[in-house]
């Protein structure tokens, strides 16, 4: 690690802020603090070449994993716990050659899921060895942009969703973020009232990013997002949009509190944990996801998620099991 | 991110808070006076008067914030010119 590492770790710990809350505004300027979506290693973009990819794995593998971090992070989210990061756990253990992706958080989900869609497509192309599985790791928010992307590579007809067997969501809000939901009807009520400091207030909570307004309904297509913008409701119906049968998903969610009604409510503190786990532990008719496959971690917070051992062990469990038979689309 | 794309954008974003926070500073000054001169508007005897000081104070709010606007729009294109000409400066080294 060069010297000016921890500058580079602070600033850009910054600037995932920055693009988280106002990423939005940022692209609309063309303000050059806006993250483009790109792979990266040490703190700097790589170029998709199979050169470049060559000298960053000169021992690539045939099996890669792509890593998303969530809102307001950036790649260094893996780094930031005292445990080694999972990509190279993976490489060690599984042979999987790992890549970290950073994109501007405060983006709509959609059109990040289309950004990495593309992404995809293009690191599989210059991957140095043939690639036989593509392995979908996304933290927080990261999680719903890798299912985004792979709705738009079912619509597309993308050749590298046929490489994705299994997709690993650490602390994602399937079912909506709803301290999100709960802002949108009070920045809205703020709004309707006919006085100037409500509706400045509304204003300014109007500022943050359409990534964060996207987390509250979980909208990973642009269908979902027109059609919460005219509503005044906090749950939409037509959530949630189903995980892709033909991928095998893989759910980590925590709690802060080991308390079961607490953590019920409150979660890893941003995600509670029947949006972290699809439903699958609260509502177990719901979704036809195996039990196994939703591992609830109690005495972890949000932040711990992207790297931490017990998190960890449960992913190694989920990797070192033979593939499941999923649907073919 | 090279320190000159940073300052530029960080200069960006400085120049947009201004501008956002002028206008927001504006509605709210307008918006505030707008309820006592409405009730000082209504009784007859200074109804007149009153109109005339609403008017000029709204002038006034206009006129300070679209300086405020002005300048922070003059201080950007300042700073551009300072940044690109650092850039010009750091490539020929």
């Amino acid at each position: 690690m060069s010297e000016d590492a921890p500058r580079t770790s602070k600033l850009s710990f910054a600037l995932g802020i920055v693009n988280g809350l106002i990423g939005d505004h940022l692209a609309r300027t063309d303000n050059e603090l806006a993250f483009d979506m790109a792979v990266m290693s040490k703190g700097a973009a790589v170029v998709l070449d199979t050169e470049s990819l060559r000298a960053l794995h000169p021992d690539a593998m045939s099996r890669v994993c792509v890593l998303l971090h969530g809102l307001m992070n950036t790649e260094e989210a893996f780094f930031s716990g005292d445990c080694e990061d999972y990509g190279a756990r993976m490489q060690r253990e599984f042979g999987i050659t790992p890549y970290y992706v950073r994109y501007n958080s405060g983006l709509p989900i959609p059109k990040n899921g289309a950004a990495f869609a593309r992404l995809v497509t293009d690191l599989v192309a210059a991957h140095p060895v043939p690639v036989t599985e593509v392995l979908l790791v996304g933290y927080s928010m990261g999680g719903l942009i890798a299912r985004s992307a792979c709705h738009v590579a079912a619509l597309e007809d993308l050749a590298w969703l046929s490489l994705v067997r299994r997709a690993v969501y650490v602390g994602t809000p399937h079912r909506g973020a709803p301290m999100e939901r709960v802002g949108r009807v009070v920045t809205k009520i703020l709004a309707a009232i006919p006085d100037p400091y409500t509706h400045l207030i509304a204003d300014i909570a109007n500022l943050r990013s359409d990534g964060i307004k996207d987390l509250g309904d979980a909208d990973v297509t642009d269908v979902d997002r027109a059609r919460r913008l005219p509503r005044f409701s906090l749950r939409d119906e037509k959530h949630p949009v189903p995980l892709l049968p033909q991928v095998e998903h893989f759910l980590v969610c925590a709690s802060v509190s080991e308390d079961p009604q607490l953590a019920m409510w409150f979660g890893d503190v941003m995600v509670p944990v029947h949006s972290g786990s699809f439903d699958a532990i609260t509502e177990k008719a719901h979704l036809a996801l195996p039990q196994d496959n939703v591992k609830y971690l109690p005495g972890l917070s949000h932040i711990m998620l992207p790297c931490h051992d017990r998190v960890w062990e449960t992913i190694r469990d989920f990797l070192g099991r033979p593939l499941a038979e999923t649907e073919t689309p | 991110m090279s320190s000159l794309k940073l300052v530029r954008g960080m200069r960006k974003l400085l120049t947009d808070a201004v501008e956002h926070g002028s206008r927001a500073v504006e509605t709210i000054q307008l918006e505030t006076a707008k309820r006592p001169f409405t009730v000082l508007e209504a009784i007859s005897p200074i109804a007149v008067p009153a109109k005339t000081v609403h008017v000029f104070y709204d002038a006034a709010v206009n006129v300070t914030h679209a300086s405020i606007r002005g300048v922070n729009g003059v201080v950007g294109i300042a700073l551009d010119a300072a940044i690109a000409l650092a850039e010009k400066t750091t490539d020929e080294e």
